[in-house]
């Protein structure tokens, strides 16, 4: 009696502990914007808060892909390579002033496919070859802006694709198109996460890979299946830049694959893998946004931006391993 | 130049196996076997490339590559990465750029000692804090581009009077790069140093396994901040080196070599594992990846194949020289 009394009680403390944790990112998110209210009143007007929504659709598409590779335990660096990979497709294969093609969503659908394809070529890296998945990654990012670089040619592809450019103009109900594929995205990825196979098995392979091999589940095709699907997200995230740049650049994706490892991590994905999940992201992506956007408001300069960034990450892995400090004596 | 790697011994961990693996051995040799197959594929494709003048060329490109790949290398044979290597560089360029009209010839040794610092300082917290090398120095990319790009106003800083760093851009005996010389220098120290101290089995023993370094007494964390300071030191001298040539700092001044710099310690042969490697190695992986840039160009292909070049290399040559018996696990 007592024990099982005992167990429960544990077992509410832990229980606690996670709605603490899970409630640590939201909270941190109304102070901070609570904060630059008080401090800037252009923060805190109507505009400014459609700004930061809008600001918000690419990072959060592309946070939706790194968080199913992260909540494995894995590390994904390829969004630049794939996003300017994608970006250039998209561009070529639209109504754009290189060539004559114009073939609108098949040609989006075909960017996408792309970067799902680069995807699986790091997951299959990861499992095949054994490379570990930020070297893969990193090899794979470079593979892509090469991709994107022969495509490029040396002329920019400007598009004039009207339904893809009217994607960051167009508005429904005071937000961008964009922004609503984005929550799409965001709902995909939860039911993904919540309702498929692949999700779940995202979540015990970065809890106990061993367990979950032992109990006789073939982890590889999982994780090929994840990091495509990633690479999939990263390819809409590149489409989406080419919508709000219209052209396509190679540098689509500069900095994209930094600020999602950011933005998951702030909503509390661990990089240790098997914690967080696409929602925690979504909080994450609004906090960074928030964040970058109220710093530049109260006068900060905006290269600053990457800085923020670098240090948020840092400090946030520092805080998650603290618990665990003890028990993982070797750290590489 | 190369003999050095054949006769770099391959070192094994007592594991009970015994020799070395066949793809062990293969590469162990990689790097030569590259370097000469390169080297002959350009003379075949270009009579004129095995001239003095090309080879003066190749060296001078490849210097603030050696430097900046021998430094990560001893990083990555702790086991760790650093990814900012490149960052520093670019950060260091414009550091000495603004300081060369104020600090002269003391410049120089002001900014490498600032990055050793800073490369210090990444140590700390990846050992201290507990944080995973490669996110450690992921961040630390970021800031210290930030850190670049606020302190240059994201423009390029001339250099208007050089010869505080000239020298480097010198030629001894009128061929040898004064750089690539310096290089080798480099090189050839930090080897000495490692050789003629208890350095090298302390850094090769926290690589191949950390847990039973620290229970024999290796001061772990201070070998892991060491290499951290020197890789950050090569880095501040690489740029030195970037300065010298351009007469200029910029904020990305050399945030393309991450990629090659990486490319050429796995070519190398030294495994990201750590423990199996040795700077040598490096230095004739930088001279493969150079050879490769300049050598795309000649054969006639155009050079947006360097970059996807750079990611196929990494991940094969990862791939060939990873210790498989030590990880059951891969993330």
């Amino acid at each position: 009696m007592t024990v099982t009394s005992g167990v429960a009680a544990s077992r509410r403390i832990f229980r606690r502990g996670a709605a603490f944790r899970d409630a640590g990112p939201p909270v941190a998110l109304v102070v901070l914007f609570l904060i630059f209210a008080a401090l800037s009143p252009q923060f805190r007007s109507i505009e400014n808060v459609q700004n930061i929504v809008d600001a918000a659709a690419v990072l959060a598409v592309v946070t939706c892909g790194i968080t199913f590779v992260l909540m494995m335990g894995s590390i994904d660096l390829s969004a630049a390579g794939v996003m300017g990979a994608s970006a250039l497709t998209v561009s070529l294969l639209v109504a754009n002033n290189r060539n004559d093609n114009d073939f609108g969503l098949a040609g989006i659908a075909v960017a996408v496919v792309l970067g799902c394809a680069f995807g699986c070529l790091s997951g299959l890296a990861l499992v095949l070859l054994k490379v570990p998945s930020f070297m893969a990654t990193l090899g794979v990012s470079a593979i892509g802006l090469g991709v994107a670089t022969l495509m490029f040619a040396g002329v920019q592809p400007n598009i004039t694709d009207a339904m893809l450019k009217s994607w960051a103009i167009e508005r429904f109900l005071g937000l961008s198109y964009l922004t609503w594929i984005a929550a799409a995205c965001i709902l995909v990825g939860w039911l993904i996460q919540r309702y498929t196979r692949l999700g779940r098995y995202a979540f015990a392979i970065g809890g106990a890979e061993e367990v979950l091999t032992l109990s006789g589940v073939k982890v590889k095709p999982y994780k090929v299946a994840v990091f495509a699907l990633a690479g999939a997200f990263y390819g809409l995230g590149g489409v989406m830049v080419t919508s709000q740049l219209g052209a396509g650049l190679v540098q689509a994706g500069n900095g994209y694959d930094f600020s999602a490892i950011t933005a998951a991590v702030v909503g509390g994905t661990l990089l240790t893998g098997g914690r967080g999940g696409i929602l925690h992201s979504a909080v994450g992506v609004v906090l960074v946004m928030v964040l970058t956007n109220g710093l530049v408001q109260v006068g900060v300069s905006p290269y600053w931006q990457g800085g923020v960034e670098g240090l948020i990450v840092v400090a946030a892995v520092a805080a998650a391993v603290i618990p665990q400090r003890r028990r993982n004596q070797v750290v590489k | 130049m190369s003999t050095p790697v054949a006769m770099q011994p391959v070192a094994e961990p007592a594991t009970g196996r015994t020799g070395p693996r066949p793809a062990q051995r293969l590469t162990g040799f990689m790097p030569l076997i590259a370097l000469v197959a390169l080297v002959a594929a350009l003379t075949i494709a270009d009579p004129d490339f095995l001239t003095a003048r090309s080879l003066t060329a190749v060296a001078r490109t490849a210097a603030p590559l050696i430097v900046l790949a021998a430094g990560a290398t001893l990083v990555v044979l702790c086991g760790g990465i650093d990814l900012s290597i490149a960052a520093l560089a670019s950060l260091t360029t414009v550091l000495l750029a603004l300081w060369l009209p104020h600090l002269g010839g003391l410049a120089t040794p002001a900014v490498i000692g600032v990055a050793a610092a800073i490369g210090a300082v990444q140590g700390v917290a990846h050992v201290l804090l507990r944080i995973p090398s490669f996110i450690v120095t992921l961040g630390g990319m970021s800031i210290l581009s930030a850190v670049a790009l606020v302190v240059s106003g994201a423009g390029t800083v001339r250099v208007v009077d050089d010869s505080p760093v000239a020298w480097l851009d010198l030629y001894l005996a009128g061929y040898v790069p004064m750089s690539a010389a310096m290089a080798l220098l480099v090189v050839a120290l930090i080897a000495l140093v490692l050789k003629v101290t208890p350095l090298q089995s302390w850094i090769s023993a926290t690589g191949y396994s950390e847990s039973a370094a620290r229970l024999a007494g290796t001061p772990v964390d201070l070998v892991k901040i060491g290499a951290f300071c020197v890789s950050g030191a090569c880095a501040g001298f690489a740029a030195v080196m970037l300065v010298s040539r351009q007469f200029s700092g910029g904020p990305t001044m050399a945030d393309n070599l991450l990629l090659p710099a990486v490319a050429a310690i796995v070519v190398g042969g030294t495994a990201i594992t750590g423990g199996h490697g040795s700077l040598w190695r490096s230095l004739a992986g930088a001279f493969v990846v150079t050879l490769l840039r300049v050598g795309l160009p000649i054969v006639g292909v155009p050079s947006a194949y360097e970059q996807i070049l750079y990611g196929v290399i990494i991940v094969v040559a990862v791939a060939l020289t990873l210790d498989w018996s030590k990880v059951s696990i891969i993330k």
